[in-house]
């Protein structure tokens, strides 16, 4: 059902698919109407008015204009810390880095100035930012297009984290980072930019919101838990429909967000099934899959009936010959096998 | 040009006394570890440039200091007591102990300075947001001479300038960076030159002269109120003390830093209102004398005041 090639751009849409939304089109309409409720919403970004390379702000220059939809030069620094005052002036920025692997650029203005200054100011102003970060590998784009670096800000206090599956996830979260008065990193995924989703009905509601912090259980199961975000969510899924045909049952859980993380759904879980997977395409050291892990051995040890395990990048640049890069990119695959190791070490 | 008001010039010096006198009482407390963390960073030498900016400025506008904030935050009217408060880390202060960058919005003053140059973007975007707006007020940011050559700093200028922002960029060059001298750090012996390079007026000041500072900073304030954007003003000066109030200054003489005190700011403005008739001698010592009463009401208030509960390390964190 789910399967990698699937989210390559030339892979045939249905006429009946035609009519969901994109996981772009709906990032697309959260700002569209977040941007007509609220004048303070404004975006900055290189080639953002006119040539979107995702296409993700495709017509917003025609409907608000140049001053609300500004084309930035090759100046993250300054174009987050542009966000940074002009949130303190009152204005909610939205900032899109071109590709997410940039971020190393601007680190600064985001974990020392958008992240501490409500707090080193003892609570008297607000950053209320939203930076948008195109993740993820997949499609060749090489090592420094291609990380999925949320790990980063996972560590650091102050910023708030979305990583959406879905469309309705891209656009309630979207709609909730805008709203936030937080600085918030969006990540999206490249792969799913282009991957069509039915969309529930209130989805189409102006006050359609998706809260931080609520983990969801895609697939419900018994014998073990697989943590997963963005595109891994769909190789899980993907995995737990092969394994369902070996009367192994996997329990998906859809992080949602980073920052804040919903540790009593994953506990909960792991409390019911005694075993736990988190895949990620994030640098397996220091990652999210070992925070993860950390708080399940913490809140959910005596539960415990086999070693977690952590499914990521074992640590190396992602390559650009496609070989390579699925060498080193977890998949469904690997997914099925760490499964069966998990629950064959203690028998079923 | 707009000249200042010789009503206003006695404040100006009574401001630039308070400075040194605050300054001076932080340092000592520091050396007889009353208060301890990172050392005080003073502005010995550079009050004029803090003191005639910020005259220049009005009800609305925003400063963005560098970590040698506390001659801008008193420059701006902020309550002495709280400073100091704040300095001794007790709860009262206007950070409530969580950082010695002093922050007053309700004024304007944004303290900035734990990452050298960081604040000049930020700076930016707050012109930004005034003119997004459709307000005529304006962003002032300092920095030094070593932040001069941050890339935070130039993007933010080039920034400024193709987006025609209500920004005032001054480059207080105190001739300083910890240990660095400017010559070593800077090739063109005017870093104002380099604003033609971006697209912005560059402008040369004597930073201690506190009435040529306000003069060069009204001139931009002028212009940003009225659409045409940024100016960059270099402040000639000198940094009087150490970076920070323990520095031992090895790398340069006592004969270097005598020579710089006959061009105190305070000592220079002192001299110029006595020869224009606007102050007696008996009149300075009445100000120094209610300038230290001030300081010592305020250290008398941070003394008294509590410090902060360990729980207070967690909150403010999210809003």
């Amino acid at each position: 059902m789910f399967d990698k090639r699937l989210f390559r751009p030339r892979e045939r849409v249905s006429p009946e698919q035609r009519k969901w939304v994109s996981l772009r089109g709906a990032i697309n309409e959260a700002m569209r109407e977040e941007m007509r409720r609220d004048p303070t919403v404004f975006q900055m970004g290189q080639d953002i008015a006119k040539a979107p390379p995702f296409g993700v702000t495709a017509g917003l220059l025609e409907e608000f204009g140049s001053e609300r939809i500004r084309d930035a030069p090759c100046s993250e620094v300054a174009m987050v810390g542009a966000a940074v005052g002009a949130a303190l002036g009152g204005m909610r920025p939205i900032v899109e880095f071109q590709f997410g692997d940039f971020v190393s650029v601007a680190i600064d203005q985001i974990t020392h100035q958008a992240a501490m200054l409500r707090y080193l100011t003892g609570g008297q102003v607000n950053v209320p930012i939203v930076i948008r970060l195109p993740c993820g590998g997949g499609q060749g784009a090489g090592a420094q297009h291609s990380q999925s670096l949320y790990s980063w800000f996972g560590h650091a206090p102050g910023i708030k984290v979305a990583l959406p599956s879905t469309a309705a996830d891209a656009k309630g979260l979207m709609k909730m980072a805008i709203r936030d008065p937080n600085p918030v990193l969006f990540f999206e995924h490249k792969a799913l930019y282009r991957t069509r989703w039915p969309v529930p009905p209130e989805y189409r509601d102006p006050d359609f919101l998706v809260p931080f912090g609520q983990a969801a259980v895609r697939r419900a199961g018994t014998d073990v838990s697989v943590v997963a975000t963005m595109a891994m969510v769909h190789h899980a899924l993907a995995a737990a429909e092969e394994l369902a045909a070996e009367d192994i049952s996997l329990e998906v859980i859809d992080l949602r967000t980073l920052v804040p993380l919903d540790a009593e759904t994953i506990v909960r879980s792991v409390l019911q099934t005694g075993r736990i997977i988190v895949v990620d395409e994030a640098y397996l050291s220091c990652s999210i899959q070992s925070e993860v892990i950390a708080l399940v051995g913490e809140r959910a040890f005596q539960a415990l009936k086999a070693a977690p395990r952590r499914l990521g990048n074992p640590g190396v640049p992602v390559p650009f010959a496609p070989q390579l890069e699925d060498a080193v990119l977890p998949n469904q695959q690997q997914i099925v096998v760490a499964v069966r190791e998990v629950v064959g070490r203690q028998g079923k | 040009m707009e000249a200042m008001d010789a009503n206003k010039k006695l404040p100006m010096l009574r401001q630039m006394l308070l400075v040194r006198r605050l300054e001076d009482e932080w340092g000592e407390a520091y050396c007889r570890e009353d208060i301890g963390g990172i050392p005080p960073a003073l502005s010995t030498g550079q009050e004029a440039v803090s003191v005639g900016a910020c005259a220049a400025l009005g009800p609305g506008d925003f400063v963005f200091t560098t970590h040698r904030g506390q001659a801008p935050q008193i420059a701006l009217g902020l309550d002495v007591k709280r400073i100091m408060a704040e300095l001794y880390c007790r709860r009262t202060g206007y950070n409530k102990g969580k950082s010695y960058h002093i922050t007053d919005f309700s004024r304007g003053v944004v303290g900035m300075g734990g990452i050298i140059g960081a604040q000049v973007p930020v700076a930016a975007g707050m012109a930004l947001a005034q003119k997004l707006k459709g307000s005529d007020r304006v962003s002032l940011c300092f920095f030094g001479d070593g932040a001069s050559n941050e890339g935070a700093v130039h993007e933010a200028a080039n920034l400024a300038a193709i987006w025609t922002l209500p920004l005032i960029l001054l480059c207080e060059n105190n001739e300083y960076c910890i240990s660095l001298p400017v010559r070593a750090a800077v090739k063109v012996v005017n870093i104002a030159d380099r604003a033609a390079g971006y697209g912005l007026p560059g402008v040369v000041v004597d930073g201690n002269d506190v009435l040529a500072v306000y003069e060069a900073v009204i001139s931009a304030v002028a212009r940003a109120r009225s659409g045409g954007g940024a100016t960059w003003i270099e402040a000639k000066t000198y940094r009087l003390g150490g970076h920070l109030v323990h520095d031992p200054q090895y790398y340069r003489s006592k004969d270097e830093i005598a020579a710089r005190w006959e061009h105190c700011p305070i000592k220079r403005y002192r001299a110029q209102l006595v020869a224009e008739g606007l102050l007696t001698e008996e009149k300075f010592a009445q100000l120094e004398a209610e300038v230290a009463q001030e300081v010592a009401a305020a250290v008398e208030f941070a003394r008294q005041s509590p410090f902060p509960a360990p729980e207070e390390a967690f909150e403010d964190l999210w809003a």
